[in-house]
């Protein structure tokens, strides 16, 4: 398709944009569960849904009027015929739907689920407002809600891979939804409420963090950027972001603070890490 | 039998209690919804295909003081109202407003609804709700903003949706609640009590089982929503806090879940109540052009009926990502998945009924063919927000979009396409011109399937909804293309659209009257010649046989017996 753009110059679209796209890369431990119940679902209703076709073009091009064809009066009620399309429709419940059931609950139970509690779990509060992120660590005591709280600038999360990472989330105004693409995860932020997630990195890079939940006029802005970086990397991040620390960063951080301020970093906090069940 | 006044034309055509012309009245106003929903479809399209650029011939006349582009606050302004008016302003008055109102008392051979007054109050009670939702267009601030779904506390003051708006839009969803629970009060009376000799519930057209079915649905659940909106309604204006929490509540704090399982009881059998006339209405369709009964007819209706019990307890997959009990999310998923079952049964019905046939392609034929690929596609594919995993991944993605937009979107408009190409001769004594109805078809089908069909593909990889510029992500970039494709679709679905407009006005103006009974169907509204006076029928009809009687081996000269001819066997 040919059409004219922005600086009134024709261009070609690719056809090769339309009809398929591939999930994002997949950077996390247990993403690839996810990919296989998509990938199970995306075969299993290929099947059906060829097999549905099939019929149909087969029954509307053999039965067609033109072709002389006499209707059959069959009214389909006899009691064999409801026991095979009880029979079919069993059929595809356990074929379809047991599978995909069997699959996500087994991946709930041993993932999704199943929040680590070891030493090396990363543990993180997220605090979404409109339009930004917050981030706050526990710093060296490992508890939040003390003076060492570490908050680093807002949209940016950095974390090491191949640690666990417990998130907790509340909003600070409306509800907003905590998105990874590339860790196929979302957890939704409620005002009021506190809610978790975790998960697991596996190649270091810079990755998108999206809002995923409509929060007002710049929903589509509300993005952050999640650094995975290797272990000494992540604890260097976190002594340079630790509140002592940041006066010796003045000159980078000057603007920095002002951008902050501008966009109204929650002074107080307001709630902390809570054991979840 | 009753006697009708032949009355003056305000109390004829305006304020009329006769189903036929409020049935009408619906369907126009539908049309005009359908229209300026699409319109606003086209408009998310421009800025998603084409982001930030000025939007060409209407631009510069709507938004001078942005040199033509849609800024983001009018974005969102658009996808809500595109929601909130397809769903509730198109396709509820297109279907169950005009259907429910034109089919019922005609199939089931009786002379009117049980309320015929009440049922006048609830067209107009739908006409002040749509003057209130429009008139949000004239405040300073604009529409509503905050999605169809208008979860709090965005769709609070509190929450920083500025102005009017969204109270107005409450406002108008509350009328709109109590025309519908007009409606569906009337239409189970009706259907109940009014049904005419011999015609049990198991000789009732599948139209109407569908019909019936969805507005049990719309009287139960429809009062939920209405509790919802009153209290988000006095959230918005005295203060109260039902849906506010944390920092944005001053004392004990509300819970803005509340208003999700609110919206979800409601919002889920609110499907169903716009599929199931469809459903209805395609299982008459492609037995009346198969000639040949409904395979299946009562597993279909048992079906249909088991469907409506079970959508009132599957309104949690909406919420897999608030953070549920894990417990809760099992039964879900489970009580979801349930639901393949019957669907897959009815859906297997259709497929018997074309089986040893003789199909005839009329446009209604094809629209309700058409229903069953977009349909299965469509239904297919709900398995995956089904699943707890997947929906992780997928929620809130255009994967949801692409998907509900075949169900609701493809299927219920094609339904309703359907249903007007077949119903019209009854309803204006013309047929609609079928070379306008091929290319209307065929039009539609192709470009719908591209439009839909990428946007659940884009939902794949990861692009979420209700983002005003794609391209600020660095995931989302390569998908630009695609975004654009589906937007030269969708301008091509709505222009295919317009020839259907012109086939409704070109038949009406210039087209001659046609046979009473041009299809050659079986049911009551097909013994009755046009014009069909207030009343109906001249003596209450006694019906025989089912609503599927084609090809019959005892019935010689034709291959159709209608509901209410007798014959020896």
């Amino acid at each position: 398709m040919i059409i004219k753009n922005k600086s009134k110059q024709w261009r070609f679209i690719p056809l090769s944009s339309i009809w398929f796209q591939d999930l994002p890369e997949d950077i996390s431990l247990d993403g690839y569960r996810i990919d296989n119940v998509i990938h199970y679902t995306d075969l299993i209703i290929s099947i059906y849904f060829g097999i549905v076709v099939a019929a149909l073009l087969y029954f509307i091009i053999r039965y067609r009027a033109s072709l002389g064809n006499k209707a059959v009066y069959d009214k389909g009620d006899k009691k064999k015929n409801i026991i095979i399309t009880a029979c079919l429709g069993l059929l595809v419940f356990l074929s379809v739907d047991a599978v995909i059931e069997a699959m996500s609950f087994k991946d709930l139970r041993e993932a999704f689920w199943n929040f680590p509690d070891n030493e090396k779990v990363v543990r993180i509060e997220v605090m979404p407002q409109q339009f930004a992120w917050n981030f706050r660590y526990p710093g060296p005591d490992k508890v939040f809600g003390n003076e060492d709280d570490i908050i680093p600038a807002q949209n940016q999360m950095h974390i090491p891979i191949n640690r666990p990472v417990v998130i907790q989330l509340a909003s600070w105004d409306v509800i907003h939804s905590f998105y990874l693409p590339n860790f196929r995860i979302k957890q939704d932020a409620t005002p009021g409420m506190i809610t978790a997630l975790w998960f697991q990195a596996t190649k270091t890079g810079v990755f998108d963090i999206a809002c995923a939940e409509l929060c007002g006029n710049s929903h589509y802005k509300m993005l952050g950027y999640l650094t995975v970086e290797k272990e000494e990397d992540f604890e260097q991040w976190l002594i340079d972001n630790s509140p002592e620390d940041l006066g010796m960063a003045d000159e980078w951080d000057e603007w920095d603070n002002d951008e902050q301020e501008d966009a109204g970093i929650p002074e107080d906090w307001g709630w902390a890490w809570k054991e979840l069940k | 039998m009753m006697e009708y006044k032949k009355n003056n034309f305000w109390k004829y055509y305006i304020f009329s209690e006769d189903h036929k012309i409020i049935g009408k009245q619906f369907m126009w106003l539908g049309l005009f919804f359908l229209f300026f929903g699409g319109l606003l479809a086209m408009l998310i399209r421009w800025q998603l295909g084409y982001p930030e650029q000025p939007v060409p011939l209407i631009g510069n006349w709507m938004w001078p003081g942005d040199g033509g582009i849609i800024n983001p606050d009018i974005y969102n302004q658009m996808f809500t109202m595109h929601g909130t008016i397809m769903i509730f302003w198109a396709i509820t008055p297109l279907l169950i407003g005009t259907f429910g109102n034109f089919l019922i008392p005609l199939q089931i051979g009786a002379p009117d609804m049980a309320f015929p007054k009440l049922n006048m109050i609830s067209f107009w009670m739908m006409f002040i709700a749509s003057v209130i939702l429009l008139s949000s267009y004239f405040l300073p601030s604009g529409s509503a903003s905050a999605g169809w779904t208008s979860y709090p506390p965005l769709s609070s003051p509190a929450g920083g949706i500025p102005g009017l708006g969204q109270t107005i839009w409450t406002i108008a969803l509350i009328f709109m609640g109590a025309s519908t629970m007009m409606g569906a009060i009337n239409y189970i009376t009706t259907v109940v009590e009014l049904r005419t000799t011999g015609m049990d519930f198991f000789k009732l057209p599948l139209s109407i089982w569908g019909l019936f079915l969805a507005s049990i649905l719309n009287s139960i659940f429809v009062p939920v929503i209405a509790a919802g909106l009153v209290m988000l309604l006095l959230d918005q204006t005295i203060g109260t806090e039902f849906f506010l929490a944390g920092r944005l509540a001053s004392g004990d704090p509300g819970d803005p879940l509340l208003f999700q399982h609110v919206f979800w009881i409601f919002g889920h059998p609110e499907v169903y109540i716009l599929i199931l006339p469809v459903w209805g209405i395609v299982s008459d369709l492609l037995s009346v052009f198969s000639r040949k009964p409904a395979y299946g007819y009562r597993v279909t209706a048992i079906a249909m009926s088991t469907i409506v019990a079970l959508s009132s307890l599957v309104w949690g997959h909406h919420m897999y990502t608030t953070g549920m009990s894990p417990l809760l999310g099992k039964s879900f998923m489970f009580l979801t998945l349930l639901i393949s079952i019957p669907s897959s049964m009815f859906f297997l019905n259709w497929l018997g009924t074309l089986w040893k046939g003789k199909i005839y392609f009329t446009i209604p034929m094809l629209f309700a063919v058409g229903v069953i690929w977009v349909f299965g596609l469509g239904g297919l594919t709900g398995l995956y927000n089904a699943t707890v995993t997947a929906d992780i991944y997928l929620h809130d993605t255009m994967f949801v979009v692409g998907h509900f937009h075949y169900t609701l979107a493809a299927s219920v408009m094609f339904g309703s396409f359907a249903a007007i190409y077949f119903w019209f001769p009854k309803m204006f004594g013309k047929m609609l011109n079928p070379i306008l109805g091929k290319i209307h078809f065929w039009g539609s089908f192709i470009s719908l399937n591209f439009v839909f069909f990428n946007m659940m593909a884009l939902g794949y990889a990861g692009h979420h909804r209700r983002i005003y510029n794609p391209l600020e992500y660095t995931f989302l970039k390569p998908l630009a293309n695609m975004n654009e494709w589906i937007s030269i679709f969708a301008f091509l679905l709505g222009i295919f659209q317009v020839l259907f407009l012109i086939n409704i006005i070109w038949t009406l103006w210039f087209s001659k009257q046609c046979k009473p009974n041009p299809w050659n169907a079986t049911t009551l509204e097909w013994t009755i010649d046009y014009p069909i006076p207030h009343g109906n029928f001249e003596v209450s009809p006694i019906i025989y046989n089912g609503p599927h009687e084609y090809s019959r081996p005892d019935v010689k000269d034709r291959d159709w017996l209608m509901q209410n001819e007798y014959i020896q066997t």
